[in-house]
């Protein structure tokens, strides 16, 4: 099967290794026997994401973040119609900011989101940079990864991850981090949080192949379960306070 | 009074200190919490220097004080490890007097780049130098460009810059000052078309978020840029290295004077420009300071050799949550045309705080490593796992890397798996976990 994805501002959104996310989907689909094709997403050039099974952008540092958004505007109505038609997204790290109704800068400068969700984010002076170790209800294995932001996010009823024993989450400490509806995955963890967590990589996987009507179980990846096991017990020790 | 209470504390603690080993920033932090305004009450050298950036702080630090001392200068300065603003009150109350008059020509200090402005609060330096700014350990800084935030504050008008050219967000610095000295590295046979590297920090401008172009880069993103929206563009350097030859090991100064390189990675030409220019600043002679160059071993020598069975071994230390100070390492290792054998080691990620964060494993270029003179690659330590993830997505064939998880047992295996160079790739954190089982050479 042919799948088609797109990939918003590949350089400019692009914080610690968010493009692996993309490699490890695309990947394990291809072990599937499927074709993927990355369109990727440029300030300013056409893009039409009629037909696309998935969407994803990582995460930019805030300045970057306002430039991605002063473009990514445009698509805000393709966006939310792909979303309602069950197209599956991953916003991951700054990017998950834009969905939002709004977006706060540490000035006080109030930027608009696509309003996909009907969250806002402010940002501030103070930076979450720390490990996180949660649980989300789409499975039961924790989630691991790590936070690098400054913004409090509010309004969002439906987290992905539903709570932290470590790690700032939406608005508190602890608190439910993320946001998930239907097929679309945001999340301020940074970085590669699909080859870090395998299970919302297959997570991620099973909603783009249920909507095309061909599920399948992606092929194990060991390094990626070996990995996760030593940062799995890490975090959950450093959590338990040993 | 509170004062001289003060530099006796510290002068105090730190003669204890040294006899008993311990670090250098308590009697600073036991000084500021008798007189927190101590810094803006002694009385400075009439050169105050400052060094921070993300990589080449302590060496280029050290540079400085070299030549300066050898133009009979009396230099004071901070070792690595007491960058903060204690080990810097440590280091300024120690060489007072009781009146608060601080005995030496020149203060120069190594600063942490994140905490400059809380440093620099109550005095301010007469030359700041800052040597680059890029992605260097996300688990204490976030990202470069808050780190850009945090230094902003440090950076008073009267304050001298000395600036890198090449280094398209450290650069930013300069704009709308009047005193700014502009160093770079021109053209040479090493320079490249366009960007490098897993990730492209240098495809759009930091000022407006155009997108940017190249006339020549070095390495990564440092070279010649220009944005085509705003027209922030490298600033033509006051002081440059003219002619690099990094193979050979030598580079020019200015057009005049060559410099012998001992290290031959462009870390050090960076380093050495760096310290040329700020001395040159201060007045020393091109001649004095190139033969002080010249002839300079890095005190803190990052590379070190060692014998591992009958293999002879370079240890590369490449910090850790540095993808540009890896990939500096790897391109030196390939440049090397000579058959050898690498080990990658990430046990601990830091050695001074917990983390378990490995996402800028992604943003090494481990495809540099895929030439015909590596003849294998060994990847080990608690996080070897997350390297093999890395490296199953790198250009390097299957077969070229192996994962031995042990770090003696990856030892054991390289004292017998190749005969060329075996060079290690790894941080402060892990080296002496592999270098406590070679023969270290003097």
């Amino acid at each position: 099967m042919e799948l088609r994805f797109f990939h918003f501002y590949p350089d400019l959104m692009n914080l610690y290794g968010s493009y692996a996310n993309l490699l490890v989907l695309r990947r394990a689909l291809e072990q599937l026997g499927h074709r993927v094709t990355v369109e990727a997403v440029l300030p300013g050039e056409a893009a039409d994401l009629s037909g696309a099974d998935f969407l994803y952008m990582g995460a930019g540092t805030e300045r970057r973040q306002k430039f991605a958004l002063a473009d990514f505007a445009r698509f805000g109505g393709d966006v939310r119609r792909a979303a309602e038609d069950g197209c599956a997204m991953v916003f991951a790290g700054t990017a998950m900011e834009l969905l939002g109704a709004s977006v706060t800068d540490a000035e006080g400068t109030v930027y608009d989101g696509i309003a996909l969700g009907d969250f806002t984010s402010v940002q501030g002076r103070r930076r979450f940079v720390e490990d996180v170790y949660g649980k989300t209800d789409l499975f039961d294995d924790p989630i691991v990864g790590f936070m690098n932001k400054c913004a409090r996010i509010s309004g969002v009823t439906t987290p992905l991850l539903t709570s932290l024993s470590m790690g700032f989450g939406n608005e508190a400490e602890r608190g439910p981090e993320g946001f998930h509806r239907g097929n679309v995955f945001a999340s301020e963890l940074t970085g590669p949080l699909l080859v870090k967590n395998p299970r919302l990589l297959e997570a991620v996987a099973a909603a783009i192949l249920d909507r095309r009507g061909s599920p399948a179980p992606l092929p194990r990846d060991d390094w990626a379960e070996a990995a996760y096991a030593v940062t799995e017990e890490q975090l959950r020790l450093r959590a338990q306070g040993k | 009074m509170r004062k001289v209470l003060a530099i006796l504390v510290c002068k105090l603690g730190r003669f204890v200190g040294k006899l008993v080993g311990k670090g250098s920033s308590l009697p600073g932090k036991a000084a500021l919490r008798i007189c927190p305004d101590i810094l803006g009450r002694v009385q400075l050298p009439p050169t105050v220097i400052a060094v921070t950036g993300s990589n080449g702080k302590t060496s280029t630090v050290e540079m400085i004080a070299a030549i300066l001392r050898a133009d009979g200068r009396r230099v004071i300065y901070n070792k690595e490890g007491s960058n903060q603003i204690e080990g810097v009150t440590t280091l300024i109350l120690t060489h007072a007097g009781l009146s608060g008059r601080v005995d030496a020509d020149v203060l120069l200090i190594e600063s942490d780049e994140r905490y400059a402005a809380h440093t620099f609060r109550f005095f301010h330096p007469t030359h700041f130098v800052i040597t680059n700014l890029y992605r260097d350990q996300l688990t204490r800084n976030g990202h470069p460009e808050w780190v850009y935030d945090a230094i902003l504050p440090a950076l008073p008008p009267e304050t001298e810059l000395i600036l890198n050219a090449d280094d398209p967000l450290s650069s930013c610095f300069g704009r709308g000052r009047e005193q700014v000295t502009w160093f770079g590295l021109e053209l040479s046979a090493i320079s490249l078309d366009g960007p490098t590297g897993a990730y492209r920090d240098g495809t759009y401008c930091p000022v407006c978020g155009g997108a940017m172009t190249y006339g020549f880069v070095h390495y990564n993103h440092i070279g010649d840029y220009r944005c085509s929206r705003c027209g922030h563009r490298r600033h033509e350097p006051n002081y440059a290295v003219t002619a690099l030859d990094l193979d050979g090991g030598s580079l020019t100064l200015d057009g005049t004077y060559t410099v012998p390189l001992a290290f031959r990675s462009i870390y050090n030409v960076y380093n050495i420009l760096a310290a040329w220019s700020v001395c040159r600043r201060c007045g020393v002679e091109g001649g004095r300071a190139a033969e002080v160059l010249g002839g300079y071993v890095l005190l803190n020598g990052r590379m070190q050799t060692f014998r591992l069975g009958g293999r002879h071994g370079t240890l590369l230390t490449s910090k850790h949550e540095n993808s540009i100070a890896y990939d500096t390492n790897l391109r030196y290792i390939a440049a090397r045309k000579q058959p050898c054998g690498v080990l990658v080691i990430v046990d601990a990620v830091s050695r001074k705080y917990f983390t378990s964060e490995t996402s800028w494993l992604w943003d090494i270029d481990f495809d540099l490593l895929n030439t015909d003179t590596v003849e294998e690659v060994v990847l080990s330590g608690r996080y070897c796992n997350d390297l093999a993830e890395r490296f199953s997505f790198s250009a390097l064939p299957r077969e070229k890397w192996r994962v031995v998880p042990d770090i003696t047992d990856a030892a054991e295996r390289l004292k017998t798996s190749g005969t060329g160079e075996l060079f290690v790739v790894t941080c402060f954190s892990d080296r002496d976990k592999l270098l406590s089982l070679t023969e270290r050479e003097a």
